[in-house]
């Protein structure tokens, strides 16, 4: 084979090239793996954040990878899953900006038109049965309107105030339910940033492929705007006082 | 350096500086040397009329075939070189049931007419994507009469795709004369019996030979009963009622 | 690779490492009714979207209303039903411009079914039922399987909470098991209104994949028209 055109095992393209014999040819399980994404709506635009590890199992491999993209101007994108899988979104979604960009028709991509670019390519992957491992969320200011969108592996799409992939779905989705739901309209920067916290502090307590060094990012009518990373202040203390566990 | 005529025919997707398409043209031309066929559309139904050239007496009259079933609902009589109208003929009927499968419904007559024109201009090279299934224009022109919602509807085509909608028409040899017979005594409210008469009436003008029960074909479609074409006692009823 | 492919002994099992191949469905919960009369049809889905124990979403509609005024309604997997709904409304668009008047309730069927089973060798995940006006002003609608097996029924449901459902339209909307009542007859708005809804009320306690918003769209010759009522969001 023409070494050129030899691709990774776990990701190469053409599903034609299972039906026989060889290496397999498609994601069959996640390999380098990203853990939860938090998004919700608030006063002035969305937040998300996302932390900074991709994992090898349960080896906490890579510690200082960026899984918010910021797409546009209007749009961030955060990812979980397959770090392989996304890169590869990453690319197609920078093509799809550059192809934008060389229309040069003062035309954006807006949030929702991104939103569905990417469902259809993830329901187009998982009707070919060659998934890309990937939970996403889309987050942004399309024309003053705040959109939120979750897409999966399964193309399964959803829109909501408050999304979560991962385990965020178990453990933060019911804070959000909670402090976000029917309150999107009034809650400030500030308030948001701590419901965010307060969301990823229990995640890394619960979730151990969770990390504390994470990134937060907003988007507002001002435009996209990704921290640096930071950590959160955690308190383990307590554990002590318990009684019945371990010990 | 101005090219002349001859130079821009050659080619048959090729304008000529004037802004024409000499070989559909010629193709428009080529219908004149066919037989005349006749098309009246009343408010019962639409009927065809056509002329049959026996042209030797042992020629068997019968397989001469100028009025087709494209549905139950639609047919079409033909003039120009009859051959090429197959390949339209074929596409029509495919499309029409292509309609019914998809749909579980009769198709409507303009789609027909019109699916008939989208092959009309694909001669040539073909572009990309597209394959061509002629190399020149086809060189027939089809009356299509059918039924539908709308009611009874006639639709004439020519070579260049063009289709337009007609309460008569007729082309061919005869077309010129004809088509004037058909406006001198065409009315709306013709009744289909008359409609017969009429068109039998106008076709014996303008053939060469005698007209009789074995030189020309009539047919109707109906709202009622669809497409019917005439047996040799019909028509020689009708005959006897001109 | 050919010279590979030659050279596996026969016996070899094809594709041996396939032993748990990933399953591309999933089953999101949620259901769907359908009730014709005599000059309207109704449709109810709840907005429910799961994914076993989890709600996706509260609101995620699975009931769409296409260009000439049908309801498609789904259940199934949430994916599919939305791309199945696109394709038929890009397929009934596409009607228009092709033939210049707008597709018919029962074209419209007949073109579902085909869509359906074109991809009889990867199923649309979805129990879709159509609703609209037939061309003789009746209310018509049609309930299909994943491959599109299609019929024409006066009353429906498919999705999570069809079990509990189906018998209860089986006995009031066609009058199965009842002694005197005339099984032909056709419910009114009023009566098929308020059987969608208690079904769904009733549903709810039962069925966790059913909840949070009942939608209920109501086709006649006017046009489709929606009604929303709240459901327990638990």
């Amino acid at each position: 084979m023409d070494p050129v055109s030899l691709e990774l095992p776990h990701t190469l393209r053409g599903p034609q090239a299972t039906a026989g014999y060889g290496p397999t040819t498609r994601t069959t399980q996640p390999i380098v793996t990203g853990t939860s994404v938090v998004a919700f709506k608030y006063k002035d635009g969305i937040m998300m954040a996302a932390d900074c590890l991709a994992s090898y199992g349960s080896l906490a491999r890579f510690r200082n990878e960026n899984r918010l993209m910021k797409v546009n101007e209007t749009t961030v994108l955060g990812v979980s899953g397959d770090m392989g899988d996304f890169q590869h979104m990453k690319h197609k979604l920078e093509d799809v900006m550059t192809h934008e960009y060389d229309m040069d028709d003062g035309q954006a991509l807006g949030t929702k038109s991104v939103y569905k670019c990417l469902s259809n390519i993830m329901y187009g992957r998982r009707t070919n049965i060659n998934p890309l491992w990937n939970s996403f969320i889309v987050g942004g200011v399309d024309g003053g309107e705040r959109v939120l969108g979750y897409v999966d592996l399964y193309g399964t799409t959803y829109m909501a105030d408050s999304l979560a992939t991962g385990f965020g779905k178990h453990l933060a989705v019911p804070i959000l339910r909670r402090r976000v739901e029917g309150r999107a309209d009034e809650i400030t920067e500030e308030e948001a940033v701590a419901i965010m916290d307060d969301c990823m502090r229990v995640l890394l307590y619960r979730d151990c492929r969770a990390f504390n060094k994470l990134r937060r990012a907003k988007v507002t009518a001002q435009g996209v705007e990704i921290s640096e990373p930071y950590s959160l202040a955690t308190n383990w203390s307590y554990a002590e006082s318990i009684v019945g566990y371990g010990v | 350096m101005f090219l002349t005529r001859s130079e821009y025919d050659r080619g048959v997707n090729t304008f000529s500086p004037e802004g024409r398409l000499f070989q559909v043209e010629y193709a428009i031309e080529a219908i004149k040397l066919g037989t005349t066929a006749i098309g009246i559309r009343t408010a019962e139904g639409v009927l065809l009329a056509v002329e049959k050239r026996i042209t030797s007496p042992l020629l068997v009259a019968d397989s001469i075939e100028k009025i087709l079933e494209i549905d139950s609902h639609v047919a079409c009589a033909m003039s120009g070189l009859t051959a090429d109208s197959r390949t339209m003929i074929e596409h029509a009927r495919v499309e029409a049931q292509n309609h019914t499968f998809s749909y579980e419904e009769p198709i409507p007559v303009e789609s027909v007419t019109q699916a008939v024109c989208d092959l009309a201009l694909r001669f040539g090279e073909g572009a990309d994507g597209q394959e061509s299934t002629m190399s020149r224009p086809f060189g027939v022109a089809l009356l299509i009469a059918g039924v539908d919602e709308r009611g009874p509807q006639l639709y004439h085509t020519d070579p260049s795709g063009t289709f337009l909608r007609y309460e008569a028409k007729a082309i061919g040899a005869g077309s010129e004369g004809a088509q004037s017979g058909l406006q001198e005594q065409y009315h709306r409210d013709i009744s289909l019996a008359d409609a017969e008469v009429l068109a039998l009436k106008v076709l014996k003008q303008v053939m060469e030979e005698k007209l009789s029960n074995t030189n020309v074909q009539l047919a109707k479609v109906t709202s009622e009963s669809g497409y019917q074409i005439y047996s040799k006692d019909e028509l020689q009823a009708v005959i006897t009622r001109m | 690779m050919d010279l590979a492919m030659q050279a596996r002994p026969m016996e070899a099992p094809i594709e041996a490492h396939n032993h748990n191949r990933w399953s591309p469905y999933v089953d999101n919960g949620g259901t769907t009714l359908a009730i014709a009369g005599a000059d309207y049809v109704l449709v109810a889905s709840d907005t429910r979207q799961s994914d076993g124990y989890l709600i996706n979403s509260r609101y995620s509609p699975k009931a769409f209303v296409l260009s000439n005024n049908a309801v498609l309604g789904t259940s199934g997997c949430s994916a599919d039903s939305k791309r199945l709904y696109e394709v038929l409304e890009q397929r009934a668009q596409l009607y228009q411009h092709r033939h210049d008047r707008q597709i018919s309730t029962p074209a419209l069927a007949q073109l579902l079914s085909n869509t359906m089973y074109s991809r009889r060798m990867l199923p649309y995940y979805v129990f879709p039922v159509l609703a609209g006006i037939d061309a003789k002003g009746a209310g018509a609608a049609y309930s299909y399987d994943a491959v599109g097996n299609m019929q024409r029924v006066t009353g429906v449901c498919f999705g999570s909470a069809s079990a509990l459902i189906q018998p209860f339209l089986d006995n009031q909307v066609r009058f199965k098991n009842q002694r005197d009542a005339d099984p032909n007859r056709l419910l009114t708005r009023e009566e098929a209104f308020k059987i969608a809804v208690d079904a769904f009320t009733s549903a709810t306690e039962r069925d966790i994949y059913t909840g949070d918003y009942l939608e209920i769209f109501i086709v006649d010759a006017a046009g489709a028209h929606k009604e929303m009522r709240e459901l327990k969001h638990d």
